[in-house]
């Protein structure tokens, strides 16, 4: 009796605990969106104003003003490009490393480990150099095959674990029919890996989505994307919070579909590599 | 595509990775050395159109002597340290007490997923904005509970420490679910015996769980050790490495020596410095990495 | 005797009679060539330009469609954070062929970018009577900002003066003056400082006396916020970055003065306030936390808008306080063409047309800041805008040379900006900030072939 109390308080506890740990977590979110629904007057004043009364003002502005629908649109071209052809290119390399033995795998699979720790900040001056010099520098592909080659090292990895845990039996009944590699490849391996690659998509499209540094340098009024625009409303003469928040909101709400709809792919992406199995 | 077949083949597991290879090389390794090279020329952006002069190691000395420099991989240091050692303890705790699982612990988890998923960017304006001395809520939240306004942003004491608290908020729930995923890895068995042997909660931390953790633990924070040193935006929005140069992380100092003080070779040897420090870091990762492979 | 007079009275007669029928033949001349301008003549082309998010150029935004409308030319804006600005600008003015056709400059930028060959001299298209809109007035631009944002290459290289270039003309210049409550000085009885000692005094009986308020508002984030901030006192203070033969002066015992009393003067600021930039700086003041606010001129556009300040109709203005002199800053934006726009002449018309007197005024009335000497000094507007009267009165007292806008400004302001920034929250002493500084600047202006 005495230890069932015990463990209900401990619950109880350990229950208030993760809702005040949940709390922190969301409170920065929250404060954004209600800041973005809210009059500056409003969002400024102290104590805040729990209760108000919401507005769609700051979205409507921002989307009548500037150039805002053209950054969106970049920012959606942008990121679904580079999402699909680095998971398309990623599983070609993961098919590779995992089903073939050959010269020279292992330089390559060192090459990707390597460049998946370069910090992007590294590439921007030497990449805007180059592209500036090949005339790719602002154009929607310059950007895109940045972004394809930083993800490249993450998805060719999760990939071929997935691929590594497909029976190989099944692409030997398939070569003993006669299939090539690439019929393989496309009809057994591909379906397989679906659920690989659905992480793979999601983390590609998240970096790419959200990536500012590099976006901010090789982009310019034609093809820059979200996260920029942010930072055109951090003015010097008067921060525009309503207005900041807003894009804040649209920038973060492929994060909140993808939280709440694919957690799981979530977390085995974010698990690939660190945790075994 | 090649007709070939199975494992003999020699063409064609070179075609699949011919186009990543090619694609690594042109975008990642190649401006990676071109950037190493510019480390030894003088250039501004102005200058584009020009050849660059050469400047031989004078960079190199220049940014050796430079006291932002230094100050710089202080406080890269500081930081990455501070946040590593404070997330995976947080997260571990946070781990080993949800373990066993609280009602409703998959939506907290989802709850928890939020935070990574938010873009830099975003974090860095928003926590600016809670931490603003006159219409901030964190001042006012400390102001309820009584306590005196801290200058977050402004004073060089604090400004690293809110970036700290920032990233704390960012990357632990990251570090928990890694946790979480390791522990779920422990075999119950190991558990079960360690309680037949009349082990106490400790005496199983200590000897079962730990050990069985210990390379997850180590994984994660490699992972977040250059994740933190991969990232500037958030400090770039949030305090443009100011009071003095009190958060301005390598990264940061790098762009802002290539865009505010328009010297792309004093950059470029930044770059690599910080280059030499990721490599370093990188052979354990990646020695880890491989010994999991059979090639 | 008689005669003298007369001779007098007649050709006082005959002067004035000429003068008169000149005015008149003048404004008949003018009004029949405004009516011949070819304001269409470029009618069908496209103009893009890169402009500021700032408070100028949002009050031209909504007139633009009145100059498609009168030419026929499409103007696209390309709106920038005002530093994000540099980089884009200068990599789009590196091209063979560049994607702006009118850029809006800080002035910290006009020496490099005119020294790299970027912008075009806009000498010849005032001259070319095709293009010049006869009724344009340039000498009604206020001088200080013309030379200030315009002309490259006179007596220093970022000067006017003997064998200067124009460059550019304002659009979005300032100078600085001084706002403050009025309510709060009339019921403490406070007088309006006009000195340096009055100002700190001021600041200080306010913080200590006036509850929930502080005295002074300033920016003293690090880098170029806390060089800005810190140079606006310098120059009454008789310093400068530099002397005569271009060797480092930031730590001259006057220096040193200017720097300990901004030291001295962020105790009476709102907390916070080595983190502001102008935002911070503005928000304190607009939303009465601060009672004096002493910096760009611009600012009284926003101060008296009642959807942003809270304090909109209480507010006094003084000129810049007297030290040594009452020198005040010179800063803001200008307006350039690039040497490899593609539709330079479009460009110009829409330079002209934005800067003109019409539509000056109408900016004016959007929130703008004026730049013509005829709307500073007009009764009228003096009446609306009170700031423009002490705008009037402290415009003689523009100090050009207040920062060296050299082409490695932009490193050197950083790097000092650093320092002030470690002075302003204690890290550092002024004097020791300062004479470590004088090292790696002076490599700098070595490097750059100023000093041996």
């Amino acid at each position: 009796m005495k230890s069932v109390t015990r463990k209900r308080i401990g619950k109880t506890v350990l229950m208030i605990f993760v809702i005040i740990a949940s709390l922190v977590c969301i409170f920065p979110i929250y404060e954004m969106i209600s800041t973005s629904l809210k009059y500056d007057v409003d969002a400024f004043s102290l104590p805040p104003k729990w209760i108000f009364t919401p507005t769609f003002d700051n979205y409507t502005s921002i989307f009548v003003s500037s150039n805002f629908g053209r950054y969106f649109i970049n920012s959606v071209i942008v990121a679904l490009s580079a999402t699909f052809f680095s998971v398309f290119l990623g599983a070609l390399a993961g098919y590779s490393i995992a089903r073939f033995r050959y010269k020279g795998k292992k330089l390559i699979v060192i090459l990707t480990l390597l460049m998946r720790m370069i910090p992007p900040v590294i590439l921007v001056v030497p990449v805007f150099i180059l592209w500036t010099k090949m005339g790719i520098s602002d154009t929607r592909f310059g950007l895109v095959i940045v972004y394809v080659a930083l993800n490249l090292p993450f998805n060719i990895w999760v990939l071929k674990t997935f691929i590594a845990d497909i029976p190989y039996s099944l692409d030997e009944s398939a070569i003993i029919d006669g299939c090539s590699d690439w019929t393989v490849f496309r009809k057994i391996i591909l379906p397989l890996i679906a659920p690989g690659i659905a992480v793979a998509s999601i983390f590609t499209f998240r970096i790419s989505w959200n990536e500012y540094i590099l976006s901010l340098v090789l982009t310019n009024r034609f093809t820059r994307t979200l996260p920029v625009a942010v930072s055109l409303y951090l003015t010097d003469a008067g921060t525009e919070w309503g207005k900041i928040t807003a894009i804040a909101t649209i920038i973060a709400i492929p994060a909140f579909i993808f939280t709440f709809t694919a957690a799981k792919q979530l977390i085995t992406g974010m698990t690939a590599g660190a945790v075994k199995g | 595509m090649s007709s070939a077949k199975g494992l003999a083949t020699r063409k064609s597991p070179y075609l699949f990775i011919l186009p990543a290879f090619a694609i690594l090389v042109g975008v990642l390794v190649l401006p990676v050395f071109s950037g190493i090279r510019l480390g030894f020329f003088e250039w501004a952006l102005r200058d584009i159109g020009k050849d660059p002069e050469f400047v031989g190691l004078r960079n190199f000395m220049d940014i050796f002597r430079s006291e932002n420099f230094h100050t710089s991989i202080r406080v890269t240091l500081i930081f990455t340290f501070s946040v590593v050692v404070l997330e995976l303890f947080i997260g571990t705790v946070l781990a080993l007490l949800l373990e066993k699982g609280v009602p409703g612990l998959r939506f907290f988890r989802t709850i928890f997923i939020l935070p990574v998923m938010i873009a830099p960017v975003v974090v860095g304006v928003v926590w600016k904005f809670m931490y603003n001395p006159s219409y901030g809520k964190i001042n006012y939240f400390l102001q309820v509970l009584g306590i005196e306004p801290v200058g977050w942003l402004s004073d060089p004491q604090m400004a690293l420490i809110s970036i700290i608290i920032t990233d704390v908020w960012q990357w632990t729930p990251f570090v928990f679910l890694l946790i979480l995923a390791g522990l779920q890895g422990v075999p119950q068995e190991l558990n079960d015996a360690s309680k037949v042997d009349g082990a106490n909660y400790l005496q199983t931390l200590v000897h079962i769980k730990l050990p069985c953790l210990s390379n997850v633990i180590a994984v994660t924070a490699v992972l977040r050790l250059i994740d933190a040193f991969r990232g500037l935006v958030v400090m770039l929005i949030m305090t443009n490495g100011g009071p003095g140069v009190s958060t301005e992380i390598l990264s940061l100092h790098l762009y802002k020596t290539a865009f505010t003080d328009q010297r792309l070779g004093k950059a470029s040897a930044i770059a690599v410095v910080l280059l030499m420090i990721i490599t370093l870091l990188s052979i354990f990762f990646i020695t880890r990495s491989m010994k999991d492979e059979e090639l | 005797m008689m005669k003298k007079i007369l001779m007098i009275l007649m050709v006082l007669l005959a002067v004035c009679a000429v003068t008169f029928a000149q005015g008149q033949k003048a404004e008949a001349e003018v009004k029949e060539s405004v009516e011949g301008f070819d304001w269409r003549q470029f009618e069908g082309e496209t103009i893009v330009t890169c402009f500021p998010n700032h408070v100028t150029y949002n009050a031209l935004m909504p007139l633009i469609p009145e100059f498609e409308a009168k030419t026929g030319i499409k103007v696209e804006v390309d709106l920038l954070q005002y530093l994000k600005m540099h980089d884009k600008q200068v990599l789009e003015m590196s091209k063979p062929s560049g994607d702006y056709d009118l850029i809006s400059m800080v002035v910290m930028w006009k020496t490099e970018y005119a020294t790299a060959g970027m912008l075009r001299p806009l000498e010849p298209y005032f001259e070319n009577p095709n293009l010049a809109y006869p009724d344009y007035d340039f000498d009604d631009l206020v001088p200080a900002y013309v030379e200030n944002t315009g002309y490259v290459g006179g007596d220093k290289i970022y000067l006017g003066g003997e064998g200067a270039t124009l460059y550019g003309v304002p659009f979005g210049a300032e100078t600085s003056i001084m706002i403050y409550r009025q309510d709060i000085f009339d019921e403490y009885n406070i007088k309006v400082p006009d000195t340096y000692d009055e100002l700190m005094a001021a600041a200080k009986f306010i913080t200590e006396e006036v509850p929930g308020v502080y005295g002074f508002t300033s920016r003293g984030a690090s880098g170029h916020q806390a060089m800005a901030g810190y140079l606006l006192h310098a120059s009454p203070f008789g310093a400068s970055v530099f002397d005569e033969n271009w060797e480092p002066a930031f730590n001259s015992p006057k220096a040193i003065a200017a720097l300990e009393w901004m030291k001295e003067m962020f105790k009476y600021g709102p907390p916070g306030m080595t983190s502001f930039g102008q935002d911070g700086q503005f928000q304190a003041f607009l939303q009465g936390d601060a009672a004096i606010y002493l910096d760009a001129s611009v600012f009284a556009g926003k101060a008296r808008d009642p959807q942003q300040s809270t304090v909109y109709d209480k507010l006094g203005y003084a000129m810049h306080p007297l030290k040594e002199s009452r020198l005040s800053e010179s800063g803001g934006f200008g307006l350039g063409i690039p040497a490899n726009a593609s539709n330079p002449e479009a460009a110009f018309l829409f330079m002209q047309w934005m800067t003109s007197k019409e539509v000056e005024r109408k900016v004016i009335e959007n929130g703008g800041a004026p730049f013509r000497m005829s709307s500073v000094s007009d009764p009228a507007l003096q009446a609306k805008y009170p700031d423009f009267a002490v705008l009037a009165k402290q415009l003689p007292h523009v100090n050009p040379d207040w920062r060296p806008l050299i082409p490695e400004w932009g490193e050197i302001n950083n790097m000092l900006g650093i320092a002030v920034n470690q002075v302003l929250t204690g890290e550092k002493q002024p004097q020791q900030a300062m004479d470590e500084m004088v090292a790696p600047v002076r490599e700098i202006m070595v490097r750059a072939g100023y000093i041996k």
